[in-house]
């Protein structure tokens, strides 16, 4: 039930642009209502979710037998992480709009003023964040890379 | 019974989804329509689209007569006369028609403990309503019906026994012949809830002596939404219609009216003569086909399923042998919610089942079972679509 919080934001800010969103939004909305009066779900939407996820991870039976064991488990992980991590997000704003791109006391900035796009963008690299960005990128370019063999790997045992 | 060849005649069953072929076992719910049918129906649309009996034109005098045909079909579809047909839009309708206009207060009513909810409901209203009194025949512990206690329970105070010819929830064909025997040795009407027995078996009502059958177009390759309700000529005259206006009076005035006979006299309003046409043109592809070899084929099927899933790890399939289930097989797993199943079914090869409680809620509600998967055969599916069935279900019994 508790993924049914994501789905609602989810679903809302896909439904802007999509009609068959907008079903599902209200759909998750109804949950997430039923879920604060500590009733339960009517629509299944969470149940739907559940099983089209495992659905889609079929390919690999040990994750997806691990996926639909532990759902409710990583629903509220990932809802606790999404929730700190828009916590921090809304943080780091803060610090934006109250002291700007620079750093108080050392004076260093993240973005130059009058420095052209290019050098503003390399200037990041140069921080102490530097680092934790190289690791972002690399991480999410190994996940696409797996992501991207495992798929090729069953294409052809299919074929 | 050429299965490959029946498959041609089925537009829908010639796309792909997903790259996948469609796997369609929701036929007791809504049957496929082969190419004939919708034939039929678009033909109407485009050649004669007027109102039957009314106007004196080509269109309405061409509709007035495949309007009469298809009446004349589908009578001769299940052994009746054409003025014993009434077209409905689903078997609902018919068995709301016969509750409504038959049952009086304190009239008794007998039925099982697997109705439809169109078979159970509209009793349970009556009775609040009118003051009609309902009772429930419970089936034996391995789901079949209890002849010997609906013996004991029959009495001359019984006006009619309302039973499903073949569940919808498991597929049990009820003894019929020996129901309606008891209940007329006392005196009582009998209806049946046709909706999966007519599709699926040779029926021929005279020689069942059935005094109302009841049965959908939508479960026999037939368009949605239409129907027929069967009735002996003599109790279909004695009925009062529930639903009066155009084309059930031949004539009226401003203080009374002459009602016609039946059927007319049920039929209110323009009709869906796309629908019986159609529906007509169900009725002869189908017994193109032969019913009993339908009925051979689902069973043949439905064996080979059951065998292969009846030992599954968690499995519990509902209803009693395969033998008496005909093309329905309706199960559980333990650990893995039914409609966590049809949905990955769905999902992972385009397998179409229905999960739930299937308008049974009564049943699944006295047994605390939250619903089931439904997979239910037709004269279109193959042993391909068994084996396909087969194999995800064995993918998803090891999320267990």
């Amino acid at each position: 039930m508790v993924v049914c919080i994501i789905a609602l934001i989810i679903f809302s800010i896909a439904g802007i642009w999509s009609a068959k969103y907008r079903q599902l939004a209200k759909e998750s909305f109804g949950c997430v209502f039923r879920m604060m009066t500590f009733r339960p779900c009517i629509s299944n939407i969470d149940e739907k979710i559940k099983a089209k996820i495992t659905a889609k991870l079929m390919k690999f039976p040990t994750m997806a037998r691990f996926f639909y064991k532990n759902f409710k488990l990583l629903s509220w992980m990932f809802v606790i992480t999404f929730f700190v991590s828009l916590a921090y997000s809304a943080y780091a704003i803060y610090n934006l709009v109250v002291y700007g791109n620079c750093e108080p006391g050392t004076g260093i900035c993240i973005i130059n003023e009058g420095a052209n796009y290019f050098s503003q963008f390399t200037q990041l690299f140069t921080c102490y964040q530097a680092q934790v960005i190289y690791e972002i990128i690399i991480v999410v370019v190994v996940v696409l890379l797996a992501f991207k063999y495992l798929k090729f790997r069953t294409r052809k045992q299919e074929n | 019974m050429d299965v490959n060849r029946i498959r041609e005649d089925f537009p829908s069953l010639q796309q792909k989804l997903d790259g996948k072929p469609i796997v369609y076992m929701d036929s007791a719910c809504m049957s496929l329509r082969p190419r004939q049918v919708i034939a039929a129906m678009n033909e109407y649309y485009e050649k004669y689209p007027g109102c039957a009996g009314r106007s004196s034109h080509k269109f309405a005098e061409k509709v007035t007569e495949e309007y009469s045909k298809a009446r004349t079909n589908i009578a001769k579809f299940i052994g009746a006369k054409a003025d014993e047909i009434v077209f409905t839009r689903n078997t609902t309708e018919g068995l709301n028609l016969v509750f409504n206009t038959l049952l009086k207060k304190d009239d008794v009513v007998l039925t099982t403990d697997r109705e439809h909810n169109s078979n159970l409901v509209p009793l349970q209203i009556l009775s609040k309503k009118i003051g009609i009194i309902y009772k429930i025949l419970l089936s034996k512990n391995d789901m079949t019906f209890d002849i010997d206690n609906f013996q004991n329970i029959m009495n001359k105070d019984v006006k009619l026994v309302s039973v499903v010819h073949s569940s919808n929830l498991d597929g049990y064909t009820l003894p019929v012949k020996d129901i309606i025997k008891i209940s007329h040795d006392f005196g009582a009407l009998v209806m049946l809830d046709g909706a999966q027995s007519v599709p699926h078996k040779d029926i021929d009502v005279k020689k069942m002596d059935v005094d109302f059958l009841a049965f959908s177009g939508h479960k026999m390759c037939g368009p949605s939404g239409t129907g027929v309700l069967y009735g002996k000529y003599h109790l279909l005259e004695e009925l009062q219609p529930f639903m009066v206006g155009g084309d059930t009076v031949a004539i009226s005035s401003y203080d009374s009216h002459v009602l016609l006979k039946p059927p007319e006299k049920f039929e209110a309003g323009l009709q869906n003569y796309a629908g019986a046409i159609g529906l007509a043109k169900a009725a002869e592809y189908i017994d193109k086909i032969g019913r009993s070899n339908i009925e051979g084929h689902e069973i043949a099927l439905n064996e080979f399923i059951t065998e292969e899933i009846k030992n599954m790890p968690g499995m519990n399939i509902i209803g009693p042998g395969v033998q008496e289930r005909g093309g329905i097989i309706s199960f559980n797993i333990n650990g893995i919610g039914h409609h966590d199943i049809a949905i990955m079914l769905d999902k992972m090869a385009n397998i179409m089942v229905r999960s739930g409680q299937h308008c049974v809620h009564s049943w699944f509600n006295a047994h605390k079972i939250d619903g089931s998967v439904r997979a239910s055969l037709y004269l279109y599916n193959t042993m391909e679509d068994a084996k396909v069935f087969i194999d995800n279900l064995n993918n998803i019994i090891k999320l267990r």
